[in-house]
């Protein structure tokens, strides 16, 4: 892969960032889905009752710390995995 | 022969190469971490911390996830070749 000039940098640089910003949607997206999904099942009531909220408290912490968590291993895979393919 | 190579990739050509490839790797990360949670986090988040037993299962997912992804990869393009297929590494 040849070098980019600064122009084409910037560039992708824009790309990526609009790129990061739509990943950000889409993580907020699944965390919502998954948490409601999760913990709200009593539609006795208009409003989330204490337990419920509670509860997506708890889902949204677990769930920030298995980004984090897994974030980290995948990079220390991905990183072998490409090693791996250059040495074959 | 002289002068006879690949045409240059052009500006376009050479940003779009490097944000598909990020693109590939996200969509990866993305699918390995919707996999793992539903694998290995208790769904009743009874606490907000992650258990000694999730953690471990969330790295051990993560491995077996990469190690199946190539070995898949190996596989397909084995079969394909067989096939008597272009095939196509990943």
């Amino acid at each position: 892969m040849d070098g980019l000039t600064a122009a084409e940098s910037r560039e992708l640089d824009q790309r990526l960032q609009k790129r990061q910003v739509k990943e950000f949607m889409s993580v907020f997206g699944n965390l919502v889905d998954n948490c409601f999904t999760a913990c709200v099942d009593d539609f006795t009531s208009k409003a989330l009752s204490g337990r419920e909220s509670g509860c997506i408290s708890r889902c949204v912490l677990k769930s920030m710390s298995t980004q984090t968590r897994l974030g980290e291993r995948f990079g220390e895979l991905n990183a072998a995995m490409t090693a791996e393919m250059q040495r074959r | 022969m002289f002068g006879l190579g690949r045409p240059q990739p052009t500006s376009a050509e050479k940003i779009a190469a490097v944000e598909n490839e990020l693109k590939v790797v996200a969509e990866m990360h993305s699918r390995m971490v919707k996999i793992c949670t539903l694998k290995c986090i208790d769904k009743s988040y009874r606490e907000g911390d992650l258990s000694k037993g999730e953690s471990v299962c969330l790295d051990r997912c993560a491995a077996k996830f990469f190690e199946t992804h190539q070995k898949i990869s190996d596989q397909l393009q084995k079969e394909t070749q067989a096939r008597g297929g272009g095939g196509f590494s990943m």
